[in-house]
């Protein structure tokens, strides 16, 4: 099985050399979607086996996924693992999120900081912020899981076909979700760790993250 | 009488730009013929304001014609404004597209 890790980067000169070389130990290559950094994060992967694609401006997360997405498909990927390269995501729990996709038990794996496994979450975000976002979910997209807004998720061939990601902000984690229902594919979600040292999505950015999903559904 | 004057000599200003950018082949037949219209009508308003007011009173509003104008015009304003909101974020999409296969066609094998 070919596992890819795709990792969207802007501006991670510090934490970016880590993150690579841990996932690496667990899949067979990592895609780092450099998302037009102004720093040296391309220099510094140069240290790296990784394969860098460059986006020549700035386009947003999710837009950096859907290009990793489609290289890694390109490239005959079985599994794209999705991966922050802020550090937050502990690479050793990569194993425990393809596993239930190399026993085809489904065709998505979710990430989810509120199974078991326990995240510091800063308290506004988890009282406030992943509340609200599970409200919008439900009454924007109908559907949402443990963790609306998690970054760490696996997908298999076939969920990779069928997801195409159009958020290119943040908004993608929404979509993501909506799209694996919306195509019935077999969803999971397994516990993961997520270290925060900063406070991560900003009030604005759930803001724009809500503006973002209804702008899209008045568009397709 | 002041205020349509004024009034009056903007719209003038208005279509002589227009027909100047028309000339110059700055905008089509299309958008000229629109924006045309669009201020030739302006203009019948402008002239005919009390006949707007005894409209807008046949109509059943309590407010002059010039300011149910003027409600009108705002709510016009915000479904363009929306419009080209949903117009730049389709561009929006398409540059993401040119910027991924950009990314995707500079890797060497």
């Amino acid at each position: 099985m070919k596992i890819f890790c795709v990792i969207p980067a802007w501006n991670e000169e510090k934490k970016i050399l880590d993150v690579v070389n841990e996932a690496a130990k667990y899949v067979d290559n990592v895609v780092v979607v450099d998302d037009g950094s102004i720093d040296q994060t391309v220099e510094v992967l140069k240290k790296t086996n990784a394969i860098v694609l460059r986006h020549i401006i700035n386009r947003g997360q999710g837009a950096a996924l859907q290009t990793g997405n489609e290289f890694a498909l390109l490239n005959g990927a079985d599994i794209v693992v999705h991966f922050d390269a802020d550090g937050q995501f502990l690479a050793t729990e990569i194993k425990e999120v393809i596993q239930p996709l190399i026993n085809n038990e489904c065709d998505i794996v979710f990430g989810s900081r509120f199974l078991g496994k326990k995240s510091k979450l800063p308290f506004w975000k988890e009282f406030i912020i992943m509340p609200l976002a599970h409200l919008v979910n439900k009454i924007i997209l109908g559907r949402t899981l443990s963790d609306p807004q998690g970054g760490f998720r696996a997908l298999n061939r076939k969920a990779l076909q069928e997801i195409i990601i159009t958020q290119r902000g943040m908004a993608h984690c929404s979509e993501i979700i909506y799209k694996a229902f919306k195509n019935k594919l077999r969803i999971k979600e397994v516990p993961i760790t997520v270290i925060y040292d900063e406070f991560g999505q900003s009030f604005g950015g759930g803001i724009r993250i809500i503006k973002d999903l209804l702008l899209a559904k008045l568009l397709d | 009488m002041l205020q349509q004057y004024i009034a009056i000599a903007v719209i003038f200003f208005f279509l002589f730009r227009l027909v100047w950018q028309k000339k110059k082949k700055q905008i089509d037949s299309r958008e000229f013929l629109f924006w045309f219209v669009f201020w030739f009508v302006a203009g019948i308003i402008i002239l005919n304001l009390r006949l707007v007011d005894e409209l807008v009173a046949s109509f059943g509003f309590s407010s002059s014609g010039i300011n149910v104008l003027l409600y009108i015009s705002v709510i016009i304003l915000f479904y363009f404004v929306f419009r080209i909101r949903l117009r730049q974020e389709k561009m929006e999409r398409e540059m993401t597209k040119i910027v991924k296969n950009i990314a995707i066609n500079n890797i060497k094998p």
